[in-house]
Order: C-alpha cells, then sequence, then structure tokens
C-alpha cells in the first residue's frame, strides 16, 4: 500500500501468501522427497530450473498426505491443499515430458 | 490527515493478525484469493533469458530459541517459473515453542513481483521440544518483472524470514515501520 503519507523511507509491505501456509510436515513424511530435491539443487548449481521435477514431486508428495488435525480445524487436513499441476506452474512437466534442454 | 495516517498504519498492524485468524479459521486454500493468481500461473511464460539469483536469510527474534536457518544459500530462477525452496527450523528448549514468522524482501522495489503461492509465514507454527522441521516457500517471481524498466540491473533478490515467538496479547511487528516511528493516540495531534 504505497502512500503518498511518506513515514521517512520506504517499506516493503509483507503479503500473505496466496493459498496460506503450508502445515507443518511433523512427522517428516515428504522428507526423502525434500532430500532428492535438495541434492537435486546441489548437483545443477542451485538452478531450480533444471530441479522441477523433483520440486514437483515433493508437492505432489504433499497433496497426497494427511495428517490429524489441531481441535481448530477440520478433523483431518492435508499437508496441502490438492491443486492441479498446471495451477501451480508444472503444467509443461505433466504427461512425463522432461523440460530439461 | 493525521488521523488518516493513524487508521492506515493501524490498519497495517491488524492485518496480520487477522490474517492470522482467517487462515486458523478457514484452514489451508485461501479460496478466497485463489481464483486469478491460479490462472496468472497456469498461464504465464518463464522469461527464460532473464536469470535471477534469490538468496535466503533467516532471523530469530531474541525471545525466541530456535535454530532457524536456510537449507540453501541461493537459488538461480527465472520470472513466471514457479519454485521451491526450504529453510529448516529445530526447537532445542524441552517445551514446546510457537512461532510465527514474517518476511522481507530486497531490493524494495522487487518485492512487488515477488509472489509467495504457499509458505509457512504469518501462521503460529507449533514446534514441540526437540522437533525439527522442513519450512517450504513455494513462489514465483512474476514475468512482468522483466518488462519494468526499474528492473533491468536487478538480478539478485533476498528473501529474509523473520521467527517471533507467538505470546498471548504479543502483536507481530511488520517489518519496515521503525518503533520511533509509531503514533501514538495522545501525541500529534
Amino acid at each position: 500500500m504505497s502512500t503518498a503519507m511518506n513515514f521517512g523511507s520506504k517499506s516493503f509491505q509483507p503479503r500473505p501468501p496466496d493459498k496460506g501456509s503450508f502445515p507443518l510436515d511433523h512427522f517428516g513424511e515428504c522428507k526423502s522427497f525434500k532430500e532428492k530435491f535438495m541434492k537435486c539443487l546441489r548437483d545443477n548449481n542451485f538452478e531450480n530450473a533444471l530441479c522441477r521435477n523433483e520440486s514437483k514431486e515433493y508437492l505432489e508428495c504433499r497433496m497426497e498426505r494427511q495428517v490429524p488435525a489441531s481441535p481448530l480445524t477440520f478433523p483431518f487436513r492435508q499437508l496441502m491443499a490438492q491443486e492441479p499441476l498446471e495451477k501451480l506452474g508444472f503444467g509443461d512437466l505433466i504427461d512425463g515430458k522432461s523440460d530439461k534442454n | 490527515m493525521a488521523a488518516a495516517a493513524v487508521g492506515m498504519l493501524g490498519a497495517s498492524y491488524a492485518a496480520v493478525p487477522l490474517y492470522r485468524l482467517y487462515c486458523q479459521t478457514t484452514g489451508l486454500g485461501g479460496s478466497a484469493v485463489a481464483g486469478h493468481a491460479s490462472d496468472q500461473i497456469e498461464n504465464m511464460v518463464p522469461v527464460k533469458d532473464r536469470i535471477i539469483k534469490i538468496t535466503f536469510n533467516a532471523d530469530v527474534h531474541a525471545s525466541l530459541q530456535w535454530n532457524f536457518r536456510p537449507q540453501q544459500t541461493e537459488i538461480y530462477v527465472v520470472p513466471g517459473e514457479t519454485a521451491l525452496a526450504f529453510y529448516k527450523a529445530k526447537n532445542p528448549t524441552d517445551k514446546p515453542v510457537i512461532g510465527i514468522s514474517t518476511y522481507n524482501v530486497v531490493p524494495f522495489e522487487a518485492g512487488q513481483y515477488f509472489n509467495k503461492i504457499q509458505c509457512f509465514c504469518f501462521e503460529e507454527q507449533r514446534l514441540n521440544p526437540q522437533e525439527e522441521v522442513d519450512m517450504p516457500v513455494f513462489f514465483y517471481i512474476d514475468p512482468e518483472f522483466a518488462e519494468d524498466p526499474r528492473m533491468v540491473n536487478v538480478d539478485l533478490i533476498t528473501l529474509s524470514y523473520t521467527f517471533f515467538e507467538a505470546k498471548e496479547g504479543h502483536t507481530l511487528p511488520v517489518p519496515g515501520y521503525n518503533s520511533n516511528q509509531q503514533l501514538s493516540p495522545a501525541s500529534n495531534l
């Protein structure tokens, strides 16, 4: 919210994430997918474009897992709400097409 | 005019706890805002020749005894491409601790192009004694970044997360507002 009223210096306005917060993976259910992704990054000079399959797999793992939730929420909730892969920016990786070039 | 300023400052402070409340009652999904953002993600085209280095900082407020750090020092992305990064947090104490985080992006002008799809901020996160968890951030740089002439020389963006301990009656400081600029109702009229 930038306005004419300058409080002396420009300040960054944090915004909430589009899809909310990831529940914590308390039991490390998707940890192996994370390890695979981190290894891919280390092997590829931390280039995200070369590790998109691994990041897709991590998020798919989260979408498949159900965890018992706190008394404040629904009885069970996923580690990530189900979302079509295209809406997560993985449209080009569906059908097993690789985007490594 | 001062009243409007106080009102807007108050609204900014209120936004974080209100969002927290919204998230806790409605759970995941954020369906109220997901509509157009998802469409943009689905249709955006990566700008492959515009490589940006993202670096990661992690801080904790002095009263929070967590070990909190990024799991990668940097990652190279391009605008229009979704990216995943991880932080890690451990509670080394013998009591459960609830933390809540906020984030900051520099340079300031690039922050408007930094879109978080999902992360771990603004919502209370509870770590049990000795527990360690991975904390993902799923984000993208808006493709319009590549069209903004002010961004021509920006090839490094730094994402900083800071965790605070969540306590009753504790309000989360919004980054960018110095404490000595807070306006109290009694003054400055």
